[in-house]
Formats: structure tokens, C-alpha cells, sequence
């Protein structure tokens, strides 16, 4: 860890004693809260990491469909610093887990390229004293709910981590003959095709490689999110999120569930 | 424990209706309370209220505005202690007077306080509504023995019975000023991947101290806990050099020995989400 | 008060029938037993003349005299400065004129839909649904109420239809829980700020270091005691409204008008369910977290 991290470590510790000595804070609702405690954790407190990052420029190719790699890698580390800052921080609560892990952009006028990445969640810890640690030895991650969670504990899974895998990818623009050809046709555009589907299969593998990584039988609630962030709407990036999980036990009886038409509007 | 829930009978609910009717045609015969109630609450959470024996008083409010420092927002260094000051008696005395009218009103609570809170360059204000809760039947008990929470009625019912009690509501704010970067730096950093973690520091250190204040709070309220943590941060939008970071959450404790393990229900819902599939199209 | 007559075109429940009613509204409005009759509905526009109270507010003549029992706050000049551009007084105070031409309207536009629900036979008015919005200064502003009529079949009624916001699952609870709807009810207050200078200077951010008060933060009680004021008028205009029935579901909105230089004008709407209990109810088993899957 850098020396400015270390800084980062210490106007943190007060805040953090405080829970130690037995305040949780928490962003859970009362009902995930409740249903967190009934699968044997208890709530440590609300533990976040963020990272202020300038991201480099990279010159694109107009008519050229290609991943930029600085962006992507920019993103990458960017996120995986909050995340790690955030684990540190549950760690040193002595947790065995984050749950209900939001991970955020923010971009601030001040800060041109500059964004800010912040992972937020509540730190966990079984009431048994079993340590859940992952494979790594760190606190598991992941961006259930507290309902989510509930559930995936009784089919005998357990969370590893959040696990996620990124692309930046720039897709050409077309050339002004090919434009005036197809005017008024309508026609699947393969180059279009071709390059979100490679975008996408790029930042699903690097997801699973870091599934892969945790000892992961698999991943739930996998969400593939697109967004152009301030490059215009050529570029995007492409990113992937996801909960590895392992199965740890066997399935508890799950109650069926109540069939409900919701008549509230 | 028995987890049937009773079905409505259609024809008990027609025989209600139907008493429902007479008794509005005949006065004499409905049930007049002595005073009149209002309450913001629906009535799913006033059931669930009277199902762990409360029930509503009044709607009650608390508002505060407090000035803030001219000049304040442009220059400086570190934490914007004037605009915290004034963020911090704002919330503490919209705080105070929810409680005064809450108890006036014979409560021993507030729940479901809708917090708004507004920062503006010269002032900072904060608005509590709420309604006024208490034991059925019990007398008012002293201002500051009243608790507020914004927990909905029914999350205070879940929370009771699981054996927890609200304390009051917590609050904490921060702001700071962003630091600004060498031209140098600016020129160096241009092409690269790198961290700023001047500015990082910064706002860790908004978001630590104003959790911070948050927990001095919930300490001095003897809680063991705060549930439904709100966090609103950004840049302020009069002065995009200054970072604020505002947080407030429902302090609890554990009213009884131990925690009371409430089964939860699995509910799957029939209704169709709206859409499962959406295309956008390129620029 | 002109009287205008409801619709001639109005349907007598007679064959087909509409409603405003959403499917599973509607299916809890027949579980209920109470049969939908037509759509109606009440309009009322307003307009709200300035008086000569009003145009006599500017600032440097004399504060405004209200009436005894009106809310009326002064605030004076603690600096002792005597020049054109110094507030030398200010003011909160209730501007019972609009909250008068208010309630007209709000009346007027019940009235209304009611006698629409009267010519249908109808026993009660479900789902309504209205635009209150406060008035605008010098503005013209239109109440519009619309609503389900509904009549319970083989009960005969003299009483004028009851009313209420709910329909569907909601208003069945309500029955279920003991409690009979009697009408929506609705109120506004309106309270005008006149700043004094202290106030506006706090609410401008100019001149607090001209002026002594140094680079404290303080609360700004004009400010503060205007909005106090104005929702305590509002709550105990609708409790007024009660006659010890209680108000359920109750929706508080808050209007703000900025003039600038510190003048406010604040006009919160309440309104809500009266109700009336007319049996005890058994409490529900106590709730447990759910689990939606979905």
C-alpha cells in the first residue's frame, strides 16, 4: 500500500473504533437487516472505498472498431482500488464479508477525465464465529440484497466475491460512402454487430477469470452494464458484474413460496 | 407459532361495509374517539402499529433554517466548518421541535419522519414531518424522552417484533473544499492513468468525519446500532470547487435479551415487469 | 356563490357504466359489494383579486393590521440604521383572504361532484382524485375533482355520499379495520413573509459583517417561526374540519414562493381521509420480513 493510502488507513481508524466497540451503521433496510440476522450475521458497519482517478487520453482510429486498452485498464484499477480500500476497511472490522456492495461513478466539474469510484456496503460477520473468509483470505463480497442474500443461503451457496470484468471499446463510424449506399435500406450493420459482440465477450471472460480466480463454482445476478461515461456515444464501456459463489452446504428446505398479485398500484 | 394468516372472509368484509353504511347514516352508534386523530401513515402500517399495541397521534413537523457565513463557499482549505455548523443546528433543532410538537400531542414517538433538507449558499434548511406515535392508551411523557425515526410504520413494527427499538434519528454532514492541482501536475497528468490522491483524501475525509459525527450521535443516544443509513454527497451545485456529504439514519438497541428471530415469509409476485428487454440504438 | 348545474348528460345507472377504476381496483370495489355507478366530477375556478391589505404591504409604509385571532409575528431593526435601502420592521402574517377564496373553491368543486354522485343514487364516492394546488399570486387557479361513484346494492340511503381518496384493497383494510370513510377533506394556510433586515440578510448572505453579525451561524427565526406557523394553521384548519373523526393517510405538501430579498410565501395543502370507527377491530398477528422473488 502507498504512503498516501497508509493516510487514507488513518483518518478512517476513529470512525471505525467507534464500531468496534459494538455501533453497527448500516444502509440495510429494516427488513433486509432483519433477514441478515436471521441467517446468522450480524451487521459491523457501513464500510466504503473510493478512488479518485484521472483517466489517460488515448487517440482512437475514426473508421477502426478496436478496444482501447489505457480506458479499459483505467477503469479496471480504478474499481479495484475502491473495492480493495472498502475489503480493508471490513477486515479491519474483522468482518467475513461486505453484502449489499454498490459500486458508483461520480464525476465532478473540477476534474476533467478525473471521476471518482466509490464502493459502498454493510461489512457482516457470523454470529458463530466460524470465519467465512474467501479462498484469498478476504472478506467476501457482493452486491446482493439482504433478500438476495437470505435466499442464496438456503440453497447452500455461499458468496466469494464481487467479481467483474471490463471493455472499453471504440466502434468505428462509418465512412460517408457506406452511409449514402445503405440510405433507405433496411440492413444489419456487421461491423456494428461484430464489435459489441466482442466488447462484450472481453469484459464477460475477465469477469469469470477473476471468478475463476476466487475458486467459484459460479456467478449470480450477473448484470451487463453499457455506458459511454463523457467520450461520446462511440466509445463504450462495457462492464460486467457478478457474485462467484460455492456451494458450502447442502440445501436448506426452502418454504414455497406465497403466490402474490401485488393489487397496490 | 402458527403462521396461517386468516384469509378474508368476502362476506364478513360485505357485513363491515355494510355496518360501515348504517353507522354513517345513524351518528349515535359509531365509536367517537374523544380527540381526533391525524396521521400520514396508510392503513396497512396503522394495522401493523395496532398489532404491536401503538398507535398514531398526530401528524407532527420540525423545521430549522440556519444562516450560513457569507463568502464561505469560494476559497479555502479543508473543511467548510461554517456550512457544517449551521447543516448541524439545522438538523438538531428541526430535531428538537418534532419532538416538542409530538409530545404536545401526547406521543412518545415519531415515525415515518420524511426528512428534506435543502443547502443553499446563504442558508441550510431542514424540514421533519412525521407522525406522532404512542402506546395504545398510554399518557405523554416528556419532550425529549420522545424518539424519532424515519422508518416507516411497518419497519417499526418488524423491528419490534424482533426486539428492537428505535432511539432517535442521527445526522451527519460534511463539507470540504476540493484541492486544486499544480498546472504542472495538470500538464503531467494529461495522458496518463493515474490516481489523484489529494483529491481522493479529501473526500475521504468528508465522508469520514461526517460518518463520524453520525456515530457521536447514535453514542450519545446509547444505541447499538443505525439502520437505513441515507447518504446524498456530490459537488454543490452553486460551487463546484466544494464537496458535500450528508448522511442521517435511525439509531436502534436491543430492547430485550436477545434478538427475537422473526421467520421470514417468501412472497413471489405475479405481476409482470414492465419491460425485459430494451434496444438503444447508436449515435 | 353562483350554483352551477351538474351535467344534464350525466348516465342514471342506467346500463353501461365508467369509472376511473383500475382493474384490481374495481374487482375490490365488487368484493366489497359496492357497485360502480359513473365516473364524477366537480371544477371550480378561481381568482384571487389582490385586496387593498395586500397592495398596501410594500415595503416602508406601516406593517399590516390583521384581524384579532389572525397569526401576526413583527421583527424589528436591531441595528438602528435609518436609510431608504434599511428594512426598518418586519413581518410574518396570515393571508386569510386566499385561504378563504380557497376553501370557496375547493367547496364549490366537492359540492359539485357530489350532487353529479347524488343524481346517480350513488352512496359514496371512491378513488378520488384532485389537483389541489394552492393559489398563485394574482393567479387564476382551477379545482378539479374526479371520482367513482359507487352505490352498495339493496340499502337505502337519505345521506349525501361519503368520500374518500382509497379504492381497492386499501379501502377494503379500512372497512375491515373499523373505519367508515366520511369525506376527503383539505385544507391550505398561507403565510407571507416580509423580511426584516436581519432576515434578509441571512437569506441573501449580504451584509453580515456590515451589519455585526460577525461570521456565526445563527437560525433565522423569521424564517422559521413563518413555516412553524403556517403548517400548525394548516393542521388545526383540517382538524377543525373533524369533529372527532379521524383523518387518515394524510399527504402534506409544501408551497414556497420566493419574492427575493428574503420575502417568502408559504402555503402548505393538507389533506386526507375522515374516517369515522364504527366497531373495534382484532389486531393483525404481528408482520415478518418478506422475500419478494421475482
Amino acid at each position: 500500500m502507498s504512503d498516501e493510502a497508509n493516510e487514507l488507513a488513518r483518518t478512517t481508524e476513529h470512525r471505525l473504533e467507534e464500531l468496534e466497540k459494538g455501533l453497527f451503521t448500516s444502509d440495510l433496510s429494516v427488513n433486509e437487516f432483519l433477514l441478515i440476522k436471521e441467517v446468522g450475521y450480524h451487521p459491523l458497519g457501513f464500510v466504503m472505498g473510493s478512488s479518485i482517478y484521472h483517466t489517460g487520453i488515448q487517440t482512437r482510429k475514426w473508421s477502426q472498431s478496436q478496444e482501447l486498452t489505457k480506458l479499459t485498464e483505467a477503469m479496471y484499477n480504478a474499481r479495484e482500488l475502491a473495492m480493495s480500500r472498502m475489503e480493508d476497511e471490513a477486515a479491519q472490522l474483522g468482518a467475513d464479508g461486505v453484502v449489499g456492495v454498490r459500486l458508483d461513478v461520480n464525476y465532478y466539474e473540477w476534474g476533467k477525465d478525473a471521476a471518482e469510484f466509490i464502493a459502498v456496503g454493510t461489512a457482516v460477520k457470523a454470529e458463530d464465529g466460524v470465519s467465512r473468509l474467501n479462498k484469498l483470505g478476504k472478506p467476501f463480497t457482493s452486491d446482493l440484497s439482504g433478500q438476495d442474500f437470505w435466499t442464496l443461503l438456503q440453497t447452500g451457496y455461499m458468496p466469494q466475491g464481487l467479481v467483474m470484468g471490463t471493455c472499453v471499446y471504440h466502434i468505428a463510424h462509418r465512412g460517408l460512402g457506406q452511409t449514402l449506399q445503405t440510405t433507405g435500406q433496411n440492413m444489419e450493420l456487421p461491423n456494428f454487430t461484430q464489435a459489441l459482440y466482442e466488447a462484450r465477450e472481453l469484459a464477460m471472460t475477465r469477469m469469470q477469470d477473476e471468478a475463476n480466480q476466487l475458486g467459484a463454482s459460479g456467478i449470480v445476478g450477473v448484470r451487463l452494464e453499457e455506458k459511454t461515461h463523457q467520450w461520446g456515444s462511440h466509445t463504450i464501456e462495457f462492464l460486467s458484474l457478478g457474485t462467484a459463489v460455492t456451494k458450502t452446504a447442502d440445501v436448506v428446505s426452502l418454504a414455497k413460496p406465497i403466490t402474490i398479485i401485488s393489487l397496490d398500484n | 407459532m402458527s403462521t396461517e394468516t386468516p384469509i378474508p372472509d368476502g362476506s364478513t368484509l360485505r357485513a363491515d361495509v355494510r355496518l360501515a353504511m348504517a353507522s354513517l347514516e345513524n351518528p349515535s352508534t359509531s365509536h367517537t374517539s374523544v380527540a381526533s386523530v391525524t396521521s400520514d401513515l396508510s392503513i396497512d402500517e396503522e394495522l401493523n402499529l395496532h398489532a404491536v399495541g401503538w398507535q398514531p397521534v398526530e401528524l407532527v413537523s420540525g423545521v430549522s433554517a440556519f444562516s450560513v457565513p457569507s463568502g464561505l463557499w469560494n476559497w479555502g482549505q479543508g473543511e467548510i466548518v461554517g456550512a457544517i455548523r449551521a447543516h448541524e443546528n439545522a438538523f438538531s433543532h428541526a430535531i428538537l421541535q418534532l419532538q416538542r410538537d409530538a409530545a404536545q400531542a401526547g406521543g412518545h414517538g415519531v415515525v415515518g419522519v420524511r426528512v428534506e433538507r435543502a443547502v443553499h449558499p446563504t442558508h441550510v434548511e431542514v424540514s421533519l414531518v412525521g407522525t406522532a406515535v404512542r402506546p395504545i392508551g398510554a399518557s405523554a411523557v416528556d419532550s425529549l424522552k420522545v424518539f424519532t425515526s424515519d422508518l416507516s410504520g411497518r419497519d417499526f413494527a418488524l423491528l419490534d417484533a424482533a426486539g428492537w427499538q428505535p432511539l432517535g434519528l442521527a445526522h451527519g454532514a460534511s463539507f470540504v473544499y476540493a484541492p486544486r492541482r499544480q498546472m504542472s501536475t495538470v500538464l503531467a497528468q494529461q495522458s496518463q492513468n493515474v490516481e489523484l490522491t489529494n483529491f481522493t483524501n479529501a473526500i475521504y475525509e468528508a465522508r469520514e468525519t461526517a460518518m463520524e459525527r453520525l456515530q457521536a450521535i447514535a453514542l450519545s443516544l446509547a444505541g447499538t446500532g443505525i439502520v437505513q443509513v441515507q447518504v446524498v454527497e456530490g459537488p454543490m451545485s452553486f460551487a463546484s470547487h466544494a464537496i458535500g456529504f450528508a448522511t442521517w439514519g435511525t439509531v436502534v438497541r436491543l430492547t430485550r435479551e436477545a434478538h427475537q428471530r422473526v421467520e421470514p415469509q417468501m412472497v413471489m409476485s405475479m405481476n409482470d415487469r414492465a419491460s425485459a428487454f430494451e434496444a438503444t440504438t447508436l449515435g | 356563490m353562483t350554483s352551477v348545474s351538474p351535467d344534464p348528460q350525466v348516465p342514471t345507472g342506467q346500463g353501461s357504466f365508467s369509472s376511473g377504476l383500475s382493474v384490481s381496483d374495481f374487482a375490490a370495489c365488487l368484493d366489497m359489494g359496492l357497485e360502480p355507478l359513473g365516473l364524477v366530477q366537480g371544477f371550480c375556478v378561481m381568482r384571487s383579486q389582490p385586496t387593498m391589505s395586500q397592495m398596501s404591504l410594500s415595503m416602508g409604509m406601516t406593517p399590516y393590521q390583521p384581524a384579532p385571532n389572525d397569526y401576526v409575528e413583527n421583527y424589528h431593526c436591531p441595528h438602528g440604521i435609518v436609510s431608504a435601502e434599511h428594512r426598518m420592521w418586519g413581518q410574518n402574517y396570515q393571508q386569510t383572504w386566499i385561504e378563504r377564496i380557497w376553501r370557496q373553491g375547493f367547496s364549490s368543486a366537492y359540492t359539485r361532484m357530489l350532487s353529479e354522485a347524488t343524481t346517480l343514487h350513488a352512496h359514496g364516492i371512491v378513488g378520488v382524485f384532485d389537483n389541489v394546488t394552492p393559489l398563485v399570486q394574482d393567479g387564476i387557479v382551477e379545482f378539479r375533482m374526479f371520482g367513482t361513484a359507487v352505490r352498495l346494492k339493496d340499502h337505502q340511503s337519505t345521506s349525501p355520499p361519503w368520500s374518500t381518496y382509497l379504492a381497492g384493497q386499501r379501502l377494503a383494510k379500512s372497512f375491515e379495520a373499523g373505519f367508515a370513510p366520511v369525506s376527503i377533506v383539505a385544507a391550505v394556510s398561507s403565510v407571507r413573509v416580509s423580511a426584516s433586515c436581519v432576515t434578509q440578510y441571512a437569506v441573501e448572505g449580504t451584509g453580515s459583517l456590515l451589519y455585526g453579525q460577525g461570521n456565526d451561524s445563527f437560525e433565522i427565526e423569521q424564517l422559521v417561526s413563518a413555516r412553524a406557523a403556517a403548517r400548525g394553521l394548516v393542521r388545526q384548519s383540517v382538524k377543525s374540519q373533524l369533529h372527532a373523526d379521524q383523518l387518515h393517510g394524510v399527504e402534506l405538501l409544501m408551497r414556497e414562493h420566493d419574492f427575493g430579498h428574503g420575502d417568502f410565501e408559504i402555503q402548505p395543502v393538507l389533506r386526507g381521509n375522515r374516517v369515522r370507527r364504527f366497531k373495534n377491530f382484532a389486531a393483525l398477528l404481528a408482520p415478518r420480513p418478506t422475500v419478494t422473488l421475482s
